[in-house]
């Protein structure tokens, strides 16, 4: 039986599926999508069609699209990315660069 | 007459209203009179390092408060902007010295400008008496496609500017009530427009980056949003898919994207589809078109006193539109000139444009109604001429048969003069057929008889960017394809006939 963050990111897959279908030109159902091809160069996804993409897979999974930054949204290359960074476990860049200046917090030189 | 750029860089705005700045994670206010004492601050440092009137700064950077100041504090002092597109242009030396540039500020030093835009102090001593421009003095530096992929630099004059401003507000009355939304790179002139207006004319702004666009309408609720067909393009899809899922109206999920204060959305800059306006004029956003490039600034505008469907609006004062008779090329003169050449270009590129009395060619063809109100039909080159002498725009025709859930894209050819066959890119594999044909008969129906479509060859594989048929910008490329299906354009058994 799937745990629940399993099932999680399987929701957040499925939403992701049935929000980006009904964007590409030409038209292809939600299942046939695959995980791993680029949304930008495969799929033809303009910036704001990613942009409005993201914005309606966070309203229905209830993730808020202000977990994430604008360099976190460039990240999201693939729908495996978008699933991987909308998880509840996922590390977007806020919690990276947290952890990243904390760790160079002593090295860095003043500027 | 009153300049626009001189009232706002001589004294600050009556407090009241507000510039609003939202990113994905978070957003910022500040009133319009602090944000003007913030730039004066900004401005004084500057000078203080050297930056003197007739400079040249360049901004490469997001959508950002700092953005605002920097651009705010160069009007002050009399400096010049150049602001380059993140991801267009790379930071470099090479790049100061292209455009003389003094300093390049990138988003880098955000934290820095902020400081001194907060901090620092704005004493007589510290800056000189704010300039008074001429009309043919100009403030920034803004760049257009070129021929040879690196972007011409065109620096658009005080007059060009004011014109604007005075025309817009006289048509659209932004008051106390309004926020203006502003999501398209703030490095384009004209969404800095809106900055000025709020500033002179006393109404709040807002500007987000484009990743927080669609969150930003959410959390602000604007009145107006100053976007381009692409974007209004993805929202249509959005809201037809959303409403389609919920069985909510149309209406509803255009409020729900939009906000519930949409006095009116604007769109420019690129030919928008008769299907789109229609959509959200019926989904209760109504929307306006208007014409203008970057060598013209706005030429025309439909607006809430006067709108005609499938025109671009009426020549807005102190434009002339002249239409050759022959040709009906359209050429445009105005009482203040952007500027009457580039200043970056490749050799005969200024002289392509612009006439020398500043007049430019714009390369578009159209026609001006018996009310005044302006229809572009296409381009020049996407002009035939049959052998019959009559031209045929081609354009409006592939947008006929782009309307067809079947048909993702359709380039027209016209292989002997006389006939026109259409390749259409399938919206779905294997192609509908039937659908094509049925479109394809609706079409020719709606046309004069030298415009009906002969024959559509249907293209297998649909146009990629990957089969080198469409531009990275999803444009189909329409010598390539012509290439592709030469054979089945001119084989008069293939293809389905009209």
């Amino acid at each position: 039986m799937p745990d629940h963050a399993e099932v999680e990111h399987l929701k957040i897959e499925e939403a992701a599926r049935r929000n980006l279908a009904p964007l590409l030109d030409p038209q292809i159902t939600p299942e046939a999508l695959d995980l791993d091809r680029d949304l930008a160069g495969d799929y033809g996804l303009t910036s704001l069609n990613k942009v409005l993409f993201l914005t309606a897979v966070c309203e229905d999974t209830g993730v808020a699209l202000s977990r994430f930054t604008e360099r976190d949204v460039a990240r999201m290359r693939t729908l495996r990315d978008v699933t991987a960074l909308l998880s509840p476990d996922a590390e977007t860049a806020e919690t990276a660069e947290t952890a990243e200046t904390a760790d160079a917090a002593e090295s860095e030189p003043a500027r | 007459m009153e300049s626009v750029i001189n009232t706002i860089v001589a004294r600050p705005p009556a407090p009241g209203h507000r510039l609003r700045v939202v990113g994905l994670d978070g957003s910022e206010s500040i009133d319009l009179s602090e944000l003007h004492a913030q730039a004066g601050r900004l401005a004084a440092h500057l000078h203080s390092q050297g930056v003197e009137r007739g400079d040249r700064i360049g901004i490469l950077a997001a959508n950002s408060l700092e953005w605002v100041l920097l651009d705010l504090a160069a009007l002050r002092l009399g400096v010049v902007t150049a602001g380059f597109e993140p991801g267009k242009f790379e930071a470099s030396d090479e790049l100061l010295t292209r455009y003389d540039l003094k300093h390049l500020i990138t988003d880098r030093s955000a934290k820095e400008i902020r400081h001194l835009a907060e901090t620092g102090t704005e004493t007589p001593a510290a800056l000189p008496p704010p300039p008074c421009y001429e009309p043919t003095d100009t403030t920034t530096l803004k760049f257009t496609s070129g021929s040879t992929g690196r972007p011409k630099g065109l620096a658009a004059s005080v007059g060009s500017i004011d014109s604007s401003l005075r025309a817009v507000q006289e048509m659209f009355q932004h008051g106390p009530d309004d926020d203006l939304f502003v999501f398209l790179p703030l490095s384009l002139l004209q969404q800095r427009y809106w900055i000025y207006s709020a500033l002179r004319y006393g109404h709040d702004v807002t500007v987000s980056t484009y990743e927080a666009a669609f969150l930003a309408m959410r959390q602000t609720q604007p009145t107006v949003v100053m976007g381009v067909p692409g974007f209004y393009e993805s929202a249509k899809k959005h809201i037809e898919a959303r409403a389609a899922a919920s069985n909510r109206p149309l209406e509803q999920e255009a409020r729900k994207l939009f906000g519930d204060r949409i006095r009116y959305l604007w769109t420019g800059s690129a030919p928008a589809s008769a299907a789109m306006l229609r959509f959200f004029t019926t989904a209760g956003l109504p929307i306006y078109e208007g014409y203008g490039l970057n060598e013209t600034c706005i030429v025309s505008k439909n607006h809430p006193g006067a709108h005609r469907e499938g025109s671009v609006g009426r020549v807005l004062p102190g434009k002339h539109v002249l239409i050759d008779p022959d040709t009906n090329a359209v050429s445009v003169r105005s009482d203040f000139p952007v500027n009457t050449r580039y200043a970056y270009a490749q050799p005969g590129e200024s002289e392509r444009m612009f006439a020398p009395d500043g007049t430019v060619r714009t390369g578009d063809v159209g026609h001006i109604d018996d009310d005044g109100f302006l229809y572009i039909h296409g381009r020049a080159d996407d002009t035939i001429v049959l052998d019959n002498g009559k031209k045929v725009v081609v354009r409006p025709i592939e947008e006929a048969m782009k309307a067809s859930p079947a048909i993702a894209e359709c380039v027209v050819f016209c292989p002997g003069q006389t006939k026109l066959v259409a390749v259409v890119s399938p919206s779905h594999e294997p192609p509908d057929h039937e659908a094509i044909a049925v479109h394809l008969a609706q079409t020719n129906a709606t046309l004069e008889r030298d415009e009906r479509i002969h024959k559509v060859v249907v293209a297998s594989p649909p146009f990629s960017i990957e089969g080198d048929t469409l531009t990275s910008q999803f444009k189909p490329k329409r010598s390539r394809i012509l290439d592709l299906h030469r054979a089945e354009i001119h084989d008069s058994d293939r293809g389905i006939h009209a």
